[in-house]
């Protein structure tokens, strides 16, 4: 394909890769992520463990919560959310204070999701009544957030002993006990997005604003349901955080933002909105966290995962401009 | 021309020029002098204060007057902070070696403006979501600062030391650094570019409307090419005066520099997801403007995580002021 004169690949509709249907991208996807885990199983025997597994497993668990946090903003037409370390951290902060004052778990949970979606509800506030772009707002709020949360503590750390502090170092049928909420929530979130009426007018409002609203839809509240709803499950992700890190700062989370982003665009989750399929987020997530773990067995240092991850979205994101691009 | 006829003209262009991204940057750099000169008092804007204010806006001064082309031509590049990083270990590495600077740098530059390509590529010719494969090259780019820096063996720091380079690019001329003097020569050189020659013109048109750029028969593609690769130029260029300044690169240099960067443009009216938007001077000043105001934090001996909070609040206020000047509202 020459030159294109103009860029106008984002108003490309209908089915991408006939034949397959919607499920094409879903089998590239799954199809290199198992490539890389053969190859690397050809090359060293040894990486199909059970101690790979948990590594892999690990990793994915709270990337995998913030991506189906992500790409709900995404597909709702946010396009992303980059204040969840801010989020983050202060629904971890809260956690841990709450586990130092001997709170039971369920209690535990329930603040940490209510400050997450305290924080998306502030988010989302700001967005709505100024008519502001998420992406900016977003990005404010998180350079204030994390300089308040600086001046608010330095370390912080659950207490050894309690039940959040087993819970993140305890396996469950032979899987890190994070793993699970994660994989329950990829499933159940991504049934229940095009198959709930709250979901389908997120995925409305994405495709298109205008005739979302002429549906009756009210733009407003769907955004403050979503960021609400999205900044909640920062808050879960936050639980599983604090159970199973060391002691964190308020910078602890910055890590995670790029490798969620790149999970969310990955999985095929169109950043313009109206697209994108949640279940597609656990072979992304997987194929991101295996890369590390992979690398280990090739005998390169863990400072070449940055390498392959970014060329892997690049390329990734190319390859998905292109396609739109060629479709009709 | 009549005074009579062209009354109206000059009205509209004074109540542009008053009203304009420039004037409330502009207004926003005297009050944090103001605020400056009566809290902190006259040191505030002795030369020896403002020397170092400016050698610490060298980096994000060059990287702002090029990347901001890529803003007003509707590309965002994301890559910039790691470009950054990327172009300070690869030059240091070198250095370090005992390779000529004279040498050394241009194939830092080269290096640079070939990842750019890969940026320029995905972007303008497969058509891929600028956020996004910029966001990729970030990552890819700091993954290569860390394994360039880990050469440099465990302490995660490149020590290139050169007497001569360190020399000039600490000089200075009438108490200033002659590299902050060139960075704002720099910044005022891009505003007129952008404002006064045709390529500015067709920066701001293809970032403006790509389609009507299209239809008015400007090479849409050819122009924020040109702008993905003058970003990862100046970046380059930034890492390089960055060893020269510092003698050392590290693990995390440059690392969230793109969005200190775009916040102080995005202050100083560039928008980064309108293209077409913003000039160099108002840029220029936004970082400006944020590097007075942690100065005044530092000098008043404040925890400097409260210049973060007053950036935040400039950045939503500024964004909020460039809606109401007509910017699209967000629903």
């Amino acid at each position: 394909m020459a030159l294109a004169p103009t860029i106008d690949g984002k108003d490309a509709v209908g089915p991408r890769w006939p034949g397959l249907g919607a499920w094409g991208p879903a089998l590239a996807l799954v199809a290199v992520w198992l490539v890389l885990i053969a190859a690397t199983g050809l090359y060293r025997p040894d990486f199909l463990s059970h101690q790979t597994l948990l590594a892999v497993t690990f990793t994915m668990s709270i990337v995998g919560v913030l991506a189906v946090a992500q790409a709900l903003v995404a597909i709702s037409g946010g396009f992303l959310d980059l204040s969840q370390p801010s989020g983050l951290i202060l629904s971890g902060l809260v956690t841990v204070r709450l586990a130092e004052a001997g709170m039971p778990m369920p209690v535990l949970i329930l603040g940490a999701l209510a400050t997450g979606a305290a924080w998306g509800l502030v988010n989302a506030t700001i967005i709505v009544l100024a008519k502001l772009n998420p992406v900016i707002v977003t990005l404010a709020t998180n350079f204030i957030g994390l300089a308040a949360l600086f001046l608010l503590f330095q370390l912080a750390q659950v207490p050894r002993g309690t039940a959040i502090h087993e819970f993140g170092r305890t396996s469950l049928l032979g899987l890190p006990a994070i793993w699970w909420p994660m994989a329950a929530l990829i499933l159940v979130a991504g049934f229940f997005l095009p198959r709930t009426r709250v979901g389908r007018r997120a995925i409305a409002v994405g495709g298109n604003r205008q005739a979302a609203r002429a549906r009756g839809i009210s733009l407003p509240r769907t955004r403050i349901a979503i960021f609400t709803l999205s900044g909640a499950l920062v808050g879960l992700a936050s639980v599983l955080f604090v159970a199973s890190s060391g002691p964190f700062n308020p910078g602890s989370a910055n890590f995670l933002q790029l490798n969620v982003i790149a999970s969310v665009i990955l999985a095929g989750v169109s950043l313009a909105g109206g697209r994108g399929n949640l279940w597609l987020l656990f072979p992304s997530v997987g194929f991101l966290s295996t890369i590390p773990t992979t690398l280990v067995f090739f005998g390169l240092a863990s400072d070449w995962q940055l390498i392959f991850q970014g060329f892997i979205l690049v390329f990734a994101v190319a390859f998905d401009g292109y396609r739109a691009r060629r479709a009709p | 021309m009549t005074i009579t006829s062209a009354q109206p003209d000059r009205f509209e262009i004074w109540r542009e020029r008053l009203s304009g991204s420039v004037a409330s940057i502009t207004i926003t750099f005297i009050i944090v002098m103001a605020v400056g000169l009566l809290w902190v008092g006259p040191r505030f804007v002795s030369t020896s204060n403002i020397g170092i204010i400016g050698s610490f806006l060298v980096v994000p001064l060059i990287v702002g007057a090029c990347a901001g082309f890529a803003l007003l031509a509707g590309v965002v590049d994301l890559s910039i902070g790691s470009m950054v990083g990327f172009a300070s270990a690869l030059f240091a590495i070198q250095i370090a070696g005992g390779m000529d600077p004279w040498i050394a740098a241009p194939l830092t530059l080269l290096a640079c403006v070939a990842m750019g390509a890969i940026n320029a590529l995905a972007i303008v010719h497969f058509g891929a979501d600028a956020i996004a494969a910029t966001l990729g090259m970030l990552t890819a780019l700091r993954g290569m600062t860390w394994v360039i820096t880990g050469i440099g063996g465990a302490s995660g720091a490149i020590f290139a030391f050169h007497p001569g380079l360190f020399g000039m690019a600490n000089s200075r001329v009438l108490g200033l650094p002659v590299l902050f003097l060139l960075a704002i020569v720099l910044s005022l050189i891009a505003a007129g570019v952008v404002t006064k020659t045709r390529l500015g013109r067709h920066v701001q048109a293809v970032g403006g409307d790509d389609k009507a750029a299209a239809r008015a028969g400007i090479p849409v593609a050819r122009v924020r090419t040109f702008a993905l690769l003058l970003s990862a130029f100046g970046a380059g260029v930034a890492g390089i005066v960055f060893v020269a300044q510092l003698g050392s690169a590290a693990r995390a240099t440059g690392f969230g520099l793109e969005f200190q960067v775009y916040a102080a443009l995005m202050i100083g009216g560039y928008s980064i997801l309108r293209g077409g938007v913003g000039n160099p001077v108002g840029g220029m000043l936004g970082l400006l403007v944020v590097a007075g105001v942690s100065n005044i934090i530092e000098l008043k001996a404040i925890s400097p995580y409260y210049t973060n909070i007053i950036v935040g609040a400039l950045l939503l206020g500024a964004v909020l002021l460039d809606r109401l000047r007509g910017g699209d509202p967000y629903e």
